[in-house]
Parts: structure tokens; C-alpha cells; sequence
């Protein structure tokens, strides 16, 4: 955009074109008050405090060009009244005053009128403190106000909106930022206004009230206290809070959050800006859901199985028995008979502890993230082959931008990005939503594009094929294989063929190939539904990628919306069976959780270690084979279903309780800092491994058995930056096998040394990623921010390349072989990630009422079909068992779909799936 | 010499004829003045309600930080003070405390008065927290109707009609 020059207060300045004069006066340095408008929004000129006196040069009315004076200089013809800056934007020549009389005295009449109808609340307002409109009564205010007190209207003091937000009516300024907040940008328009003149006031609109998964956010951009959040009330003053910078790991979007503690307790929850990942906003899973490190469950001490009791007991006693049982195993049966769970919400640091302790003093490679349940589907490696390239920044795409998202939900799986991918649509980007059912999403959608269910990969063919009708392979430009298979495969069936097969016209499929040929960056976003369909279907997201030639560039990649805060860091520290730290493979897969209860069971496995999972809740399995197995170690936040069954129970320090790294979905590194002492005697997880490590490798040297693995990564394969640490590895190894950090910083640098990709990523340059002056507080910045979220110190983190753009790695483009099912049930179950379901993590807050009771949604036409009516039970059935739930009737389902929440307590899921995708039958139980 | 030390020996005899200026303390006990700043109390109004609403405004200007405040909401059913919120924890400590009026100043509700009472010691550092219990006066001992802005800051559903016809 062209930029014009305009003179704020006699300060001339050059601003972008379409700039508005507010936001104008702000690059000048000169502050203009407001309420209604926000920089993220539309302006709508609501509330009238923006008022500046405007000028622009007057025109000859025959040349239209500015006439000049005696000097030469333009002649500035003031507009007769004062205009409202926030819904004025510049042009050239603008003359803007914003100290006039006559603005001092509009803004001191706005302020007293504002006044009049606003109760004096602010010793008992959870706003006072950080609230707006006090901060301008201040500074543009009068000093007293020519209304009556008694005549203030009056109102019932709080309603609830919602469970989560409460409004007061008295306090309301009616400047619709929730409003528009909720209709603009996270088009969940559930608030409204209602009645007129001084009744005037915002309701909820919809039922359950104020349904909205990003409702806390209205309770930041409210410019009074009228919005307030029910879970921080009265529970502090603003200024009693000590803010600590940390990462959320309820999903893998990391959101930047402040935990705002006082007394090493959390008050409350508040979003950093992070332009890159959340912008200023978080999901109300983020605010709400960290409840779970104050409650009362907590671990506090370590507990050791005494005469089938757990009985609490000392980390050293707790560390030297873990340590002893482990060697012991390790001496009887070999370092294969130990095995490891960690769950994917742990930080880098632990995770990377937990698998070299496994790798290089137990010579076990059994590890895992997952918990081995049937519905889990393949780990995701090409979100970091082919994941978003240095440099890429959500913040910046707009037009020219394209972005498929398959086979997800976000607003489930990964809320925050939902507001993310409406930015950009707003911006210009394009916005493919592709998917079997409809979701939240498709509403901001350029184009839906519904297949049928189970064609995921018919679709996928179909669209690539579209793709390489329009361009070719000729941009197909990173190191790759197997084009020739792929291209047979694609010109196996003609595009009418495949577009029957998926449901998706050929016309559709070729508009939305144009879409992706045409565009400058290309994001694909994929989610639980799109990996359960099969590892062929990412396969061929990753050709669609590099066909269209967006492979390893910046702004364009992968996202895999995966389960678990950290899932891509586990991914990358190699916790998994079948490769090592940087995706380096193992000659030889071991035995993953998948296999590993049978292992159990049949004796190939005697000791397990589970760190932060709980297998045993889900899984008849799980708990059998810990029941069965010789010895089980338990690191957890609570005492879960599989702590109960642990010989060990050790416990471990919460997010908010150390330092860490964690990798978001994008793969952006972004540290996470202690906001409280660890609670109780609780140790963060890399500590306790080290613990663990620490008295393996000295009881091997003393006894001189078996031999400390003095070396790295003994795999040949391993990659280049592992060998490079070798030296490292065997220097330490002399004293204490390289066991010894003293902090999540000296983690942090081995793994930057050692783990592929990682280069660089130390402490000391993620705290250099904040770029000072281009965001924070600035001049005026109260009137935009105060309350709404907090300048970020601690760093935008870092983008990992791509493993594609290191020129390591390669593209596999040859299809999979599909899998081809022989079971002939009508149904296809699929298991729906949801955003407040069992996760343990959302125990203690609010959220826990919003936790869907178990259900199986039908079509309603397979449910009418059956004469199945909403709340009747019905049983599913599949060739491994059978389930129970009631069911749901929902319209906008597709034929022959039946969606289960997965991860809900109680639903036994487990009972019926085959796989990630299971065919059942269905009947109705008659009671 | 000699002369002097009569004169000095006839002033102490003419103090013995005088009122002493001394008191017996702690047998008897001097008056202090009206505005004396001693020990805080935390008063109440006349309906017994606490004055106290909980905003921390009076730890918030204590220099000396010795003042803890930790909010909670009324049970409407059972108020302890008018309006949402009330202390549910208030706490001085005494040791650290300056005696410099700061809080009373900063207090919408006049709920904390430094009084006149002055004698403060304790036998441990724990003993000089004072608590809620300990400052707030009895419930009979209210004085004053609550000001219009703490009565409105009752649940008290006005209609907002009343205003505009
Ligand atoms: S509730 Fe807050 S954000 Fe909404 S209209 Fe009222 S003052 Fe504005
Ligand atoms: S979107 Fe995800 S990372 Fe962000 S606050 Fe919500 S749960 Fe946390
Ligand atoms: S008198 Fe001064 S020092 Fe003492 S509690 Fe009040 S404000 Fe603090
Ligand atoms: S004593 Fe006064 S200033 Fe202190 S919390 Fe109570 S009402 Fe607020
Ligand atoms: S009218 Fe401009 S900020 Fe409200």
C-alpha cells in the first residue's frame, strides 16, 4: 500500500495508506483516547472518544489540486466538527489536532457522560487497576461531574453470561468490542445487545449461554470492568499479581500465556502477546484449564509399594529402588526387557532426558508417546519433513496465502488456530476446509469441500491429480523419490472416476487445485479424522505439497494438529519405537506401546516406566499388563488409574512449576518459565530421570558389571548432529555418564547439540527472539491493551526449518499400499478429539461442567432408519466388542458416520476399535 | 559554691509541693490525643455490617507492606459487608508497621482507623499479626448508615425505569 504523509499534532509522518487516524497518531507518537475501537477489529465509531479535529488540504474545484498560500503551502480546510479518528482514515495532507479546545472538550464530555450511568465500583471492580476507563478518566477526564449521583442507573449486580464469564450491566459502556469480538473474529456471535436507551444492555444469545470456546477473551478486550471472568473473581487486585511468561501445553498450538500468581498460588490466566503463534488471544481451555496445579490431588511425595499398600517414602529411597529394579531387569533379561511411556505434554527437556536414559543406560529402545490404544494412528513425521519453513510466520499471510485444512477441527483439536486461520481469510488468504463432516470452521471457509466418508485418500488422489493437470511435477523441487509410482498411481483412474469416488466433483476438486497452483503460500492443516484414515493420506498431503512447490519454503508446510501440548517436541526428541532423537530411524523398530501389553504379558517386557500417561484408564490392557508386569515405575501429576498399579509412584513438577522447552505444532521452540517452586516434594520429570541415571551408571561403575554405554547414539544411522556429540558424551561419561545438569538450561544445550534440527536452540537465544520496541507497551498502549494481555519478554521462539530444507531428508512420494478391509458393517466409527474432555489436566477448573456426557452422534438418517430416537441407547458393535452410549441425533452428519468423543472417562472406546477406523454395526437397545 | 548548691537543693524542695507531671504507668494512664494513630481497628456501620469491602486499597498504600488482604465474594444470604465483596483474610503486622495513617487515607469506607491504643508488644514475631478477628470491633459497636455508594453496591436490583421517565 502507498503510504501518505500527514501531520499529527505537528509531527508529519508517513503511515500506509487505509491507516485510520488513530492508529496513525500512534506511529506519531501522539495518543488519542478510546473504548469501542480495537486494533483487531473493524472500527464502528461507538462510543465517540476518539473525537480529533481534521483538516485536509483544500482542492481547486477546476484542477483538483490543493491550492496554495502566500508561502506556498497548502491551505488545510478544517472539517467543520470534530470526526471520530477511529473510522477516519488518512489521506494525503491530513492535518490532524488532537489537543484542540474543543477535543479536550468533547473528550471531557464523553468521559462525563460515560460517568453518568457507570457506578463508582472500582474498590470491589476485578478491572480496577488495569481498567481503561479509569486510566482515561485520569488523563482526559473532568474533575467532577454536573449529574446527580442518585440518579446512576441501576441494575441487578452480576448476571452470569456463561458459567465462565459474568457481566455486570451497570458497568457496561455498550462499546461492543465483545460483541464484535465474538462475531468478527471468533465467529461464535452469541452476544448481542438488547432493549434501548438506558436498558440498553448485552445479553447471551445462545443456549448453553455465551457457548463460545474463546469467550475469556472478551473479558480482556472489555474496557471496563463490566465483563468479568468468574474464575478469577475477587480473587485478587491486579497489582498484587507477579506474572510468570509461560507455554500452555493443552494443545499443540503452545499458546504464550502469563500465569499470574500471588503467593505462589495462581490467580489467574492471562494471554502474551506472541504474534506468530496466538496473537494476543487464548482459547478458554488455556485460561481456565490450568487449575490443575493448584489442586488438591497433587503428588506431593514419592510413594514405593509396601505390602501392597503405596506408602509414601523418600526420593532417595523412591530414586535408589527405581534404579536398583531397573538394573536388575536390565542384568536378568537385557536392557529390551525395560520400556518407556512419556506423554507428549512433557517439555523437551524431560523428554529428551527420558529417552537417552533409556537409549544410552538401559539400552532399551521401547519407547513411546502413546499409550497403545487400537484408535491411535501412526506417529506424524512429515509435519516435521515437510512442516512450515524458517522464517514462516502466521502473523504476515493474507492474500496470496492458501490454506487446506483436512480432516480437522480445530476448534477442538487446536482452538487458537481457528482464530488464526480467520485472520488470515480476512487478510485474503484462501481458505479450503475439506472435510467428511461439517465443522465449526466451514463457515469462514472460500471453499467447502465435503467427501464422502472414507474417500479421504480417493479425495487427496483426486486433488493431486487436478494439481498436476494444471502444473505438472516440473515445481516438484526438494530430493525425492518415487514420482514415477505416484504418477502411475494418479493416471490409474480418470479425475471423473476419483471425484465419484470421493463425492467431490471433478469441477470442485480442479477450482480448489487452481486455488492451491495459483497461490504464493500454501499451509496444510491435518487433523485427527484426516490420520486416522491412514498414514496414506498424510503421504499424499506431502506430494500435493511438493507438487504444488511449496516444499521447504518459508510460510508454507505441514501443520499436524497432533494430541498433546509438547507432541511434536516427542516427536522430534525421538521418543517413539522406531526412531531416534531428530527422526533419525532405528535399524530395527522395537517394540512401541501398540505391542507393548502383550510384551508384557508374554514376558518380553518385565519393567515399565510411564511418565505423565495413563494407560491403565483407558485400556483393559494396559492395567492387565501392569498388573502382570515385575516392576512399574509411575512419574505423574496425580495419582492416576496407573499410578494405583505402580510399584513406584514418583511426583512430578507441573508446567508451572520449571523451565522448559516446548515445540508447537508449526515446530516453533518456545521456553516456558518456573512461575512457583516445584509443589510438595515434586521434581521436574528431567530431574527425576536424572536421578534415576545418576545411580545407574555409579552402581555400574562400582560394581563394574555390565558396561556404562560410553557413546552416543551407537546406531550408524544416527544423524550428523548426534555423532557430533559423542566427545561430549564420553568426557562426561568418565564421572557420571553425563548425568550431570544442574539445570533445564544445561538440557536444553545437549539437545541443542545433539538433536538434528535443534542447532542453536539454547536459553540464552530463545530469550534473544523478543524484539524490543516493536511490541510491548508503547505510548498509549494502556487504551488499546491494558487488561487485555501482556508484552512478551521472554521471546517469540524459534522456527525450526523444515528437515526437507536441511537437504537431509527426502520425500517419499511412492502411494502407500492401502490396507484393504474386509469387514462389511455399515457404519464407520470415528473417534472425535474434543477440547474439554477427560484430559486429566482440566481437573479443578470450570471446564469440567463442559464436559460432554458419553455419546454416539448418528446421521438422521441412519438414526430414523432405526427408529433411533436422541437419548435412546444404542449398541455398536464392531469385530472386537461392543459399546453401549446413548445416542445423539445431528443433522448435518453424513450417512453411515458414527461419531464417539474419544478420551472421554468411561467411554470404553478401546472395546470396539479395530484401529483408528473401525467398521460397526449398530442396535438399538431396548430396555 | 556553697550558695549554688542551696539553689539547687531549693528547687528540688519546690517541686516536692507540686503536681508531679509523671504518671503511675501502667496503674494510670494518660489520654492521648484525638488524632493519635495507635493500634488499627476495622469498623463496622450501625446494621453491624463490616465496613471492611476487601479492595486491598489500604495494603496497596501501606509503605510499609504490612498489610494482607485476601478478598472473597458474599454469600448473599448471609452478607458480611455491603456490596459482592468482603476480607476474608485481614491482617496487619504490627512490627512492620510504621503508624503513618496511609491506610486509613486510602480506605473508601473508613473501615480501617488507626485508634488510640497504644501498647503493643509481643513475646514473638508471630504474635505481632494481627488479625481479622482481632481488629474488627464488636458488632454492636457500628456507627454511621452506609454511604449511597456502598448501598449501591448491595444487590440492590433498582429499577432503571425510575430514571428515565
Ligand atoms: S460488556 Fe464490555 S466489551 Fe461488551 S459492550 Fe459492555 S463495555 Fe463493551
Ligand atoms: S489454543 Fe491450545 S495452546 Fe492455545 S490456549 Fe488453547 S489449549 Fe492452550
Ligand atoms: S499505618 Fe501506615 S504502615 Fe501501618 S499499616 Fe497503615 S499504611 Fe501501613
Ligand atoms: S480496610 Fe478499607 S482499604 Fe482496606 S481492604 Fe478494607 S475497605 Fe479496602
Ligand atoms: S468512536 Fe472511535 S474509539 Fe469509539
Amino acid at each position: 500500500m502507498p503510504d501518505v504523509t500527514v501531520t499529527i499534532d505537528g509531527v508529519t509522518i508517513q503511515v500506509p495508506s487505509g491507516t485510520n487516524v488513530v492508529d496513525a497518531a500512534r506511529m506519531a507518537g501522539v495518543a488519542v483516547p478510546v473504548f469501542c475501537y480495537h486494533p483487531r477489529m473493524q472500527p464502528v465509531g461507538m462510543c465517540r472518544m476518539c473525537l480529533v479535529q481534521i483538516g485536509t488540504p483544500r482542492l481547486d474545484p477546476a484542477t483538483r489540486q490543493p491550492v496554495l498560500d502566500d508561502a506556498g503551502r497548502p491551505v488545510i480546510q478544517m472539517m467543520p466538527k470534530l470526526q471520530t479518528g477511529c473510522t477516519t482514515p488518512v489521506s494525503e495532507g491530513m492535518v490532524v489536532n488532537t489537543v484542540a479546545d474543543e477535543v479536550k472538550f468533547a473528550q471531557r464530555g464523553v468521559l462525563e457522560f460515560l460517568l453518568t450511568s457507570h457506578p463508582l465500583d472500582c474498590p470491589v471492580c476485578d478491572k480496577g487497576g488495569e481498567c481503561p476507563l479509569q486510566n482515561l478518566t485520569m488523563q482526559w477526564g473532568p474533575g467532577m461531574s454536573r449529574f446527580d449521583y442518585n440518579d446512576k442507573v441501576h441494575f441487578e449486580k452480576p448476571v452470569p453470561l456463561g458459567d465462565l464469564i459474568y457481566l455486570d450491566r451497570e458497568r457496561c459502556i455498550l462499546c461492543s468490542r465483545c460483541v464484535r469480538f465474538q462475531d468478527e473474529l471468533a465467529d461464535d456471535p452469541v452476544l448481542g445487545f438488547d432493549n434501548r436507551g438506558r436498558n440498553w444492555m448485552i445479553i447471551s444469545k445462545s443456549d448453553p449461554p455465551f457457548d463460545s470456546k474463546f469467550s475469556g477473551n472478551t473479558t480482556d478486550i472489555c474496557p471496563v470492568g463490566a465483563l468479568t471472568s468468574s474464575d478469577f473473581r475477587f480473587r485478587a487486585r491486579v497489582w498484587e499479581l507477579d506474572s510468570r511468561p509461560v507455554v500452555c501445553t493443552l494443545c499443540p498450538v503452545g499458546c504464550n500465556l502469563s500465569l499470574d500468581m500471588r503467593y505462589n498460588q495462581l490467580m489467574r490466566v492471562m494471554p502474551r502477546e506472541n504474534g506468530a503463534v496466538n496473537d494476543i488471544w487464548i482459547c478458554d481451555k488455556g485460561r481456565y484449564g490450568h487449575r490443575f496445579v493448584d489442586h488438591e490431588s497433587r503428588l506431593t511425595t514419592p510413594m514405593l509399594r509396601r505390602d501392597g499398600q503405596l506408602v509414601p517414602a523418600s526420593w532417595d529411597e523412591a530414586l535408589a529402588l527405581v534404579a536398583e529394579k531397573l538394573a536388575a531387569v536390565r542384568q536378568a533379561h537385557g536392557g529390551s526387557a525395560i520400556a518407556g511411556l512419556a506423554a507428549p505434554r512433557l517439555s523437551n527437556e524431560d523428554l529428551y532426558a527420558f529417552q537417552k536414559l533409556f537409549r544410552e543406560v538401559l539400552e532399551s529402545n521401547n519407547l513411546d508417546q502413546r499409550i497403545g490404544a487400537p484408535g491411535e494412528p501412526a506417529l506424524d513425521d512429515l509435519g516435521a519433513l515437510l512442516g512450515p519453513g524458517t522464517g514462516s510466520d502466521l502473523a504476515q499471510l493474507g492474500a496470496g496465502t492458501t490454506v487446506l485444512v483436512l480432516g480437522a477441527d480445530p476448534e477442538e483439536e487446536a482452538p487458537l488456530y481457528v482464530l488464526r486461520l480467520r485472520a488470515m481469510a480476512r487478510r485474503g488468504a484462501r481458505l479450503l476446509v475439506a472435510n467428511l463432516r461439517p465443522t465449526k470452521l466451514d463457515r469462514s471457509a472460500s471453499t467447502r469441500l465435503r467427501y464422502r466418508a472414507g474417500a479421504e485418500l480417493a479425495f487427496l488422489r483426486g486433488l493431486l491429480r487436478a494439481l498436476s493437470d494444471e502444473v505438472g511435477t516440473d515445481r516438484l523441487t526438494v530430493k525425492s523419490s518415487g514420482l514415477d509410482q505416484l504418477r502411475r498411481a494418479l493416471f490409474a483412474t480418470s479425475l471423473d472416476d476419483t471425484a465419484a469416488a470421493c463425492g467431490v466433483s471433478a469441477a470442485d476438486l480442479k477450482a480448489a487445485a487452481a486455488t492451491i497452483a495459483s497461490a504464493e503460500h500454501l499451509l496444510i492443516f491435518y487433523g485427527a479424522e484426516a490420520r486416522s484414515a491412514g498414514p496414506a493420506v498424510v503421504e499424499t498431503l506431502g506430494a500435493l505439497l511438493a507438487l504444488a512447490g511449496k516444499a521447504g519454503q518459508s510460510n508454507s508446510g505441514l501443520i499436524a494438529l497432533l494430541p498433546g501440548g509438547n507432541s511434536r517436541g516427542a516427536l522430534d526428541m525421538g521418543v517413539r519405537p522406531d526412531a531416534r532423537p531428530g527422526y533419525a530411524p532405528l535399524a530395527q523398530p522395537t517394540i512401541g506401546a501398540r505391542d507393548l501389553w502383550n510384551a508384557v504379558q508374554g514376558g518380553r517386557v518385565r519393567a515399565v516406566w510411564v511418565a505423565g500417561l495413563d494407560p491403565a484408564a483407558s485400556l483393559p490392557a494396559a492395567r492387565a499388563a501392569l498388573d502382570a508386569a515385575e516392576f512399574v515405575v509411575v512419574q505423574d501429576l496425580f495419582l492416576t488409574e496407573t499410578a494405583r498399579l505402580a510399584d513406584v509412584v514418583l511426583p512430578a513438577a507441573s508446567v508451572a512449576e520449571r523451565d522448559g522447552t516446548y515445540t508447537n505444532a508449526e515446530r516453533r521452540v518456545q521456553r516456558s518459565r518456573q512461575a512457583r517452586p516445584p509443589i510438595g516434594e515434586s521434581r521436574p520429570d528431567w530431574q527425576i530421570v536424572q536421578g534415576v541415571a545418576q545411580r545407574l551408571v555409579q552402581a555400574w561403575v562400582a560394581t563394574g558389571a555390565p558396561a556404562v554405554p560410553a557413546k552416543g547414539p551407537k546406531d550408524g544411522k544416527g544423524a550428523r548432529g548426534a555423532r557430533g556429540g559423542v566427545e561430549v558424551g564420553a568426557v562426561a561419561v568418565a564421572e557420571n555418564g553425563g548425568w550431570d545438569y544442574l539445570t533445564a538450561a544445561d538440557v536444553a544445550a545437549e539437545i541443542a547439540e545433539r538433536v538434528p534440527g535443534y542447532a542453536g536452540v539454547t536459553y540464552p537465544a530463545l530469550a534473544a527472539t523478543g524484539k524490543p520496541g516493536s511490541w510491548g507497551r508503547q505510548v498509549n498502549e494502556a487504551i488499546y491493551y491494558d487488561g487485555t494481555n501482556y508484552e512478551n519478554t521472554e521471546g517469540v521462539g524459534i522456527k525450526l526449518p523444515s528437515l526437507i530444507e536441511s537437504g537431509r531428508a527426502s520425500l517419499n512420494l511412492a502411494p502407500l499400499p492401502v490396507p484393504a478391509t474386509a469387514d462389511d458393517r455399515p457404519l464407520l466409527l470415528i473417534a472425535q478429539p474434543l477440547a474439554y474432555d477427560g484430559d486429566p489436566l482440566l481437573r479443578g477448573s470450570r471446564l469440567e461442567a463442559h464436559v460432554p456426557e458419553p455419546y454416539v452422534a448418528l446421521s438422521r438418517a441412519d438414526a430414523e432408519r432405526q427408529n433411533i430416537r436422541p437419548g435412546d441407547i444404542v449398541r455398536l458393535a464392531s469385530s472386537a466388542g461392543e459399546l453401549a452410549l446413548p445416542a445423539r441425533v445431528v443433522d448435518d452428519l453424513p450417512q453411515g458416520v458414527a461419531l464417539v468423543p474419544a478420551n472421554l472417562a468411561g467411554v470404553g472406546l478401546a472395546t470396539v476399535q479395530t484401529g483408528p477406523r473401525t467398521r460397526v454395526s449398530l442396535v438399538k437397545v431396548v430396555v | 559554691m556553697l550558695g549554688e548548691l542551696l539553689k539547687g537543693l531549693g528547687t528540688t524542695l519546690r517541686y516536692m509541693f507540686r503536681q508531679p507531671v509523671t504518671v503511675q504507668y501502667p496503674e494510670v494512664k494518660r489520654p492521648v490525643r484525638e488524632r493519635f494513630r495507635g493500634r488499627h481497628e476495622l469498623k463496622r456501620f450501625a446494621d453491624g455490617k463490616e465496613r471492611c469491602i476487601g479492595c486491598s486499597l489500604c495494603a496497596a498504600a501501606c509503605p510499609a507492606d504490612a498489610i494482607l488482604v485476601v478478598p472473597a465474594e458474599n454469600d448473599p444470604a448471609n452478607p458480611k459487608s455491603h456490596g459482592e465483596r468482603y476480607a476474608a483474610t485481614y491482617e496487619i503486622n504490627m512490627l512492620r508497621c510504621i503508624f503513618c495513617g496511609y491506610c486509613e487515607d486510602a480506605c473508601p469506607t473508613n473501615a480501617i482507623v488507626l485508634e488510640h491504643q497504644y501498647e503493643l508488644s509481643f513475646y514473638d514475631r508471630r504474635s505481632s499479626i494481627y488479625t481479622k478477628e482481632m481488629l474488627l470491633v464488636p458488632e454492636d459497636q457500628g456507627h454511621g448508615d452506609p454511604p449511597p455508594i456502598l448501598q449501591q453496591l448491595s444487590r440492590r436490583p433498582s429499577p432503571p425505569a425510575q430514571i428515565d421517565l
